[in-house]
C-alpha cells in the first residue's frame, strides 16, 4: 500500500512524514518517532500501556490506524514533563510509590491525565473508572490510586496559587 | 571469611526505614527507561521462533528452503545450527533451545527466523516446512504416573519426590480426637507481567551482548555460552529495566535463541514476544492436587498432618523440582507439628512448562492447610484465630523439617496484629 | 442476597533457596567525593531492590541515598547474585552489599582513626561525618578520602553472603533457609448468592519482615501480591485442552483490574532477623501466599459450603448453593 503523508501534532511539535496507511499509531510513535515511552503490552486493546491522549481523550494507540489519528493533537508520555521538570502527576507517582515495574506507568499517567483535565477533585470510583483500561500487575492499583488523589491536590493546590 | 551479615539494628539512622523514593523512579515516570523492545541498534535484524502446534512427536524433518526465499529473510537457523550444547534448564538441562530429536509440548521452539522486517518474518514463518510423527500425549499427572506410559523423558515421568518424615504420623491419627481429610486441587496460572519477553542481541570484538528482560542475567550468561559452546568472558547479559517477572522471568526465554542469531549472523537481533506468545509459551504456576489429613487432641492442638502433593511441570522440569520440594517443606504451615508425613510429586507431561510463580508451591499449600485449620476448628467449636495462636510457631520451635527456630519468629504477631486491625477497621466485631 | 464472611489464611516462607548454597556478592566504590558506586548482580524487575541496596550501602556509610548509584544485573561489570526469586535479594544482596560497604569503610574508619588519634571502634559514619563515640566531629569523609587517597589508598569493598543452611536428608531433616518469613491476613468478603460473584470487600495484611527497610516498597508488595492473590483464589486459570493453551490473551484471561480493588491494609511487623541487613528478612512473595487461604475460608464463612477447588468462580458457587439448597452439598463435616 501506498504511503500517505502523516501530519499531527506531537507533544507540542508539528510531525510531517510519510506513513503507511495500515500502520497503527503505536508503531508510528514508537518506531517512525522513536518515543518508546509509550509501551505496548498487548497489542489488542487490553492492557492500556499504549495509553496516549488524542485531542485530550485516552486512547490504545495500538488500536488506532494512523490515518485516523491524522490531523490531531497527540499526547505521549514524553510531552507530559515541563522542560527539565516534572509533571504534578508524575511527581505524585513518584510520592506515593505507585510505580514498580513501570511498565504500565506511562498509560497509568495519561489516563489519569485525561481525568485531572477535566476533574480536579475525582471520586475514588472515578479514579478507579479512569484507570480501569489499564492492567498493573505490580502494584494492587492502591498507590496509583492514592498518586491519582495525591495529584489531585497538588493540581489543585496550584490552581488556588494562581 | 565474611559470611555472616550484620545485625547492628541502630545502625543507618535516616536512611534505613525511610520511604526514599525509587532509584530509577524518574526514568520510569517520564518513559525514559529504556526497556529490552526500546533497544534499537543500526542494521538490526528481527526474530521470531516457528513453533510446534502438537504436544508430543518425533520431529524428522525441517525444510526451510522457501522460507529462505522469501524476500528480506535473512537465516533460519535449527538446532543443527547450535555451536555447543542444546539443552538449558536451571535444575535440569532437559529443554531443547531448538528440537532437535522430540516435542514434547505445543510452542517447543523448532526453528529461529531472522529477518530485515516484521512483513518477511510473518511470510517466512508458514514456509517452513517440519515432518513429524505424533506420539500420543500425556495430559495429567496421573495418566503420567500410571504404570506403563510412556516415558516424556529418558528417566521416566516423576522428575522428582520430596519426602518428609518426621515422627510416626499414622500412630498418631489413631490416638487424635479429630481427623480431617480432604482432597484440594489448584489451577495453572499465568504471570502475566505487563511487558512481554524481549531482548537485543549483538556482537562486536568476538564477545555477543545481550540486553534482555529477566530476572537472572547471570544464569542467562552460564546459560548463552554453554549454547555457544564459548566461555562465559565473552558473553555480556544487561538485564534491561524488566516489566515484571513474579517467577515467569527466571528461564530462558529469548536469550540463547537471541545469542545464536547475532552470532551466527553477525548482525545485532532484536525479538520480542507478542501476549499471545508471552501467554502460551512462558512457564506457569504448577497446577496441584494436594491430599491432605490434618489431626488434632480436643484442645485442637495439632498432632499429625499427612500431605501428598502432585504438581504438573508439564514438558520441562524448569523450576519445577524447587517448587514441589518447596510445598512439601511449608506443608504442614506455619504450625508446631509433631508427627507429619509428606509427599511431593513433581511429574512431566505433554502440558506447557510449569516453573516459578511468586510463591513457589506455598500458595497452593497454604490454601490447603488453612483450610483444614478451620475444618478443625469448626470441627471444635474453636475460634480461627484461637486454633492458629495454639499451634503457631514460637521461637524454640521445630519445623517439619526439624529446624529448630531461635529467633525472628513472628507468627504469632502477625497473628495478633491482623486480628487487632481487623477489630480496629470493624471487620471482626461483636461477631466473635 | 448478599452474605458476608471472613476468613483467616497464615503463611510461613523460607527465604533463599530451599537447602543448597545461593550466595550473592556485591563491589563497592566509595568514589573520591564522598559518593558511592555499588555494582550488584540482582535485577530489580519492579520489586524495588535498586533503592533498597541502595538504603544499605548509604546507611552503612552514612551518606544520602541521592549519593550512591546501584548499577545492577550487568554481567559485564557486577559480580553475581543468583536469581531474583525466593524473596532472597534484600537478605542475600542486601547483606552482600553491607559487607562490601563495611570492607570500604574499614579502610576510611582506620585513616581517620590515625588523623584523630581514637580507636577505629569508636568511630562511625553519619552525615558525611566522621562520629566519634556517638558525638560528631568536625572531620568530614571527604577529608579523610583525601588523606587516603594522598597514601595511595583506594576505598573499594566487596561482599558476599551466603545464607547459612543444610541440605535435606531423606527423610527430609535438615534446616533449608536460614530464616522465614510469616504473615497472616484476614479477609472480608461478600457474595451474592443471585450471580454467584465474590467480592472482597477488605484484606487486613500483616507481615512479619525483620525490618522494613523502605515501608513504602514494603507495602507495595503486600499491596500487589495481595491483588495477585484476589485472582489466584477468585479469577485466573490457564485454560488446557491437550496441552494447547485455550485462553492466552489479557481478553480471556481474567486478571483483578482497579476495579475490583478492595481496601488494603497492610500492617508491617517487625521481629528483627539478627543476621539480616539491618534486620531485614523479605516479602515479595509472602504479600501473595495467604490471601486465596484466607479468602476460600471466608467464602466457607458465609456461605457455610467449603470450596476445595481453586479458583472459586461463580459458576462453581452456584452450582454449589443449588446442591446446598436440595441437600447434597458437602459441608465441613469431621471425617
Ligand atoms: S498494547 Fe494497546 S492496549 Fe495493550
Ligand atoms: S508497575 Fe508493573 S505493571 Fe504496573
Amino acid at each position: 500500500m501506498k504511503p500517505f503523508r502523516f501530519t499531527a501534532t506531537i507533544n507540542g511539535r508539528p510531525v510531517d512524514l510519510p506513513v503507511n496507511p495500515h500502520r497503527r499509531l503505536l508503531d508510528v510513535i514508537r518506531d517512525d518517532l522513536g518515543l518508546t515511552g509509550t509501551k505496548e503490552g498487548c497489542g489488542e486493546g487490553e492492557c492500556g500501556a499504549c495509553t496516549v491522549l488524542l485531542n485530550g481523550r485516552p486512547v490504545n494507540a495500538c488500536l488506532v490506524l494512523a490515518p485516523e489519528a491524522a490531523g490531531c493533537e497527540i499526547t505521549t508520555i514524553e510531552g507530559v514533563a515541563p522542560e527539565g521538570g516534572l509533571h504534578p502527576i508524575q511527581e505524585a507517582f513518584l510520592e506515593a510509590g505507585a510505580v514498580q515495574c513501570g511498565y504500565c506507568t506511562p498509560g497509568m499517567i495519561l489516563a489519569a491525565k485525561a481525568l485531572l483535565d477535566k476533574d480536579l477533585s475525582p471520586t475514588d470510583q472515578a479514579i478507579k473508572t479512569a484507570v480501569s483500561g489499564n492492567l498493573c500487575r505490580c502494584t494492587g492499583y492502591i498507590k496509583i490510586i492514592e498518586a491519582v488523589r495525591l495529584a489531585a491536590a497538588k493540581l489543585s493546590g496550584e490552581g488556588d496559587a494562581v | 571469611m565474611n559470611r555472616r551479615g550484620s545485625g547492628c539494628l541502630k545502625d543507618g539512622p535516616g536512611v534505613i526505614g525511610r520511604n526514599c523514593r525509587r532509584v530509577d523512579g524518574i526514568a520510569k515516570v517520564k518513559g525514559s527507561a529504556f526497556f529490552a523492545a526500546d533497544r534499537k541498534i543500526d542494521g538490526m535484524l528481527l526474530a521470531r521462533v516457528l513453533r510446534s502446534r502438537v504436544p508430543h512427536a518425533v520431529l524428522n524433518k525441517i525444510d526451510a528452503r522457501s522460507a529462505l526465499e522469501v524476500p528480506g529473510v535473512v537465516a533460519v537457523y535449527t538446532a543443527s545450527d547450535i555451536p555447543g550444547e542444546n539443552r538449558v534448564g536451571i535444575i535440569v538441562k532437559d529443554e531443547p533451545v531448538l528440537v532437535d530429536d522430540r516435542i514434547r509440548r505445543v510452542g517447543d521452539a523448532l526453528a529461529l527466523v531472522v529477518a530485515e522486517s516484521e512483513e518477511a518474518l510473518a511470510a517466512a514463518l508458514p514456509a517452513i516446512k517440519v515432518w513429524y510423527e505424533e506420539l500420543p500425549g500425556i495430559f495429567s499427572p496421573a495418566q503420567a504416573m500410571a504404570g506403563g506410559a510412556p516415558a516424556i523423558h529418558g528417566q521416566g515421568n516423576i522428575q522428582s519426590v520430596t519426602r518428609i518424615v518426621k515422627g510416626d504420623a499414622d500412630s498418631a491419627l489413631k490416638e487424635a480426637r479429630v481427623v480431617i481429610s480432604r482432597r484440594y486441587t489448584t489451577q495453572m496460572v499465568e504471570h502475566a507481567y505487563l511487558e512481554p519477553e524481549a531482548g537485543l542481541a549483538a556482537v562486536e570484538d568476538g564477545q555477543v551482548t545481550i540486553w534482555a528482560s529477566t530476572q537472572n542475567p547471570h544464569y542467562d550468561r552460564r546459560e548463552v555460552a554453554r549454547v555457544l559452546g564459548i566461555g562465559q568472558n565473552r558473553v555480556r547479559v544487561v538485564q534491561a529495566p524488566t516489566g515484571g517477572g513474579f517467577g515467569g522471568k527466571l528461564d530462558i526465554s529469548v536469550q540463547c535463541l537471541l545469542g545464536l542469531a547475532a552470532w551466527k549472523s553477525g548482525r545485532p537481533v532484536r525479538m520480542v514476544y507478542s501476549r499471545e506468545e508471552s501467554m502460551e509459551f512462558s512457564p506457569k504456576r504448577h497446577p496441584c492436587v494436594i491430599d491432605y489429613t490434618s489431626a488434632c487432641d480436643g484442645d485442637g492442638r495439632l498432632l499429625a498432618v499427612k500431605v501428598k502433593i502432585v504438581g504438573d511441570t508439564g514438558a520441562y522440569a524448569s523450576y519445577g523440582p524447587a517448587t514441589l520440594k518447596r510445598a512439601a517443606v511449608h506443608a504442614s504451615g506455619p504450625y508446631q507439628v509433631p508427627n507429619v508425613f509428606i509427599e511431593a510429586y513433581c511429574v512431566y507431561t505433554n502440558n506447557p512448562t510449569a516453573g516459578a510463580m511468586r510463591g513457589f508451591g506455598v500458595p497452593q499449600v497454604a490454601f490447603a492447610h488453612e483450610s483444614q485449620m478451620d475444618l478443625l476448628a469448626g470441627a471444635l467449636g474453636l475460634d480461627p484465630f484461637t486454633i492458629r495462636l495454639r499451634n503457631c510457631f514460637q521461637p524454640g520451635s521445630a519445623t517439619a523439617t526439624g529446624q529448630r527456630l531461635i529467633q525472628s519468629v513472628g507468627i504469632g504477631q502477625t497473628i495478633e496484629q491482623a486480628r487487632a486491625g481487623a477489630v480496629q477497621l470493624g471487620v471482626l466485631g461483636g461477631k466473635r | 442476597m448478599k452474605k458476608r464472611g471472613i476468613g483467616v489464611g497464615c503463611m510461613f516462607y523460607g527465604i533463599g533457596n530451599t537447602g543448597m548454597p545461593n550466595p550473592a556478592g556485591a563491589f563497592l566504590d566509595l568514589t573520591d567525593d564522598g559518593t558511592v558506586l555499588v555494582l550488584t548482580g540482582c535485577a530489580d524487575i519492579g520489586q524495588g531492590s535498586s533503592t533498597v541496596l541502595a538504603q544499605i550501602a548509604a546507611g552503612e556509610l552514612g551518606v544520602n541515598i541521592e549519593d550512591v548509584l546501584v548499577v545492577a544485573g550487568d554481567t559485564g561489570v557486577s559480580p553475581d547474585a543468583g536469581a531474583t526469586s525466593a524473596s532472597r535479594q534484600t537478605y542475600i544482596s542486601g547483606n552482600a552489599v553491607l559487607l562490601a560497604a563495611r570492607q570500604a569503610k574499614e579502610v576510611l574508619l582506620e585513616e581517620a582513626a590515625g588523623i584523630m588519634a581514637a580507636a577505629a571502634s569508636d568511630l562511625c559514619l553519619r552525615d558525611g561525618h566522621v562520629w566519634r563515640a556517638g558525638e560528631k566531629t568536625p572531620l568530614t569523609v571527604k577529608e579523610v578520602l583525601a588523606a587516603c587517597r594522598k597514601k595511595g589508598k583506594l576505598t573499594l569493598g566487596s561482599g558476599w553472603f551466603n545464607p547459612e543452611t543444610t541440605g535435606m536428608d531423606e527423610t527430609g531433616r535438615g534446616a533449608p533457609y536460614a530464616t522465614y518469613s510469616y504473615a497472616t491476613q484476614v479477609a472480608e468478603i461478600e457474595v451474592d448468592t443471585e450471580t454467584g460473584k465474590v467480592s472482597v470487600l477488605r484484606l487486613v495484611a500483616a507481615h512479619d519482615v525483620g525490618r522494613a527497610i523502605n515501608p513504602k516498597s514494603v507495602e507495595g508488595q503486600i499491596e500487589g501480591g495481595c491483588l495477585m492473590g484476589i485472582g489466584y483464589a477468585l479469577l485466573e486459570e490457564v485454560k488446557l485442552t491437550e496441552g494447547r493453551i485455550g485462553n492466552p490473551r489479557y481478553a480471556e484471561y481474567l486478571l483483578p483490574m482497579s476495579l475490583d480493588v478492595p481496601e488494603i491494609h497492610a500492617i508491617i511487623v517487625e521481629e528483627p532477623e539478627i543476621t539480616g541487613p539491618f534486620g531485614a528478612k523479605g516479602v515479595g512473595e509472602p504479600a501473595l501466599i495467604p490471601t486465596a487461604a484466607a479468602i476460600a475460608n471466608a467464602v466457607a464463612d458465609a456461605l457455610g459450603v467449603r470450596f476445595y477447588d481453586l479458583p472459586i468462580t461463580p459458576e462453581k458457587i452456584l452450582a454449589a448453593l443449588s446442591a446446598k439448597g436440595d441437600g447434597s452439598a458437602r459441608m465441613g463435616e469431621i471425617t
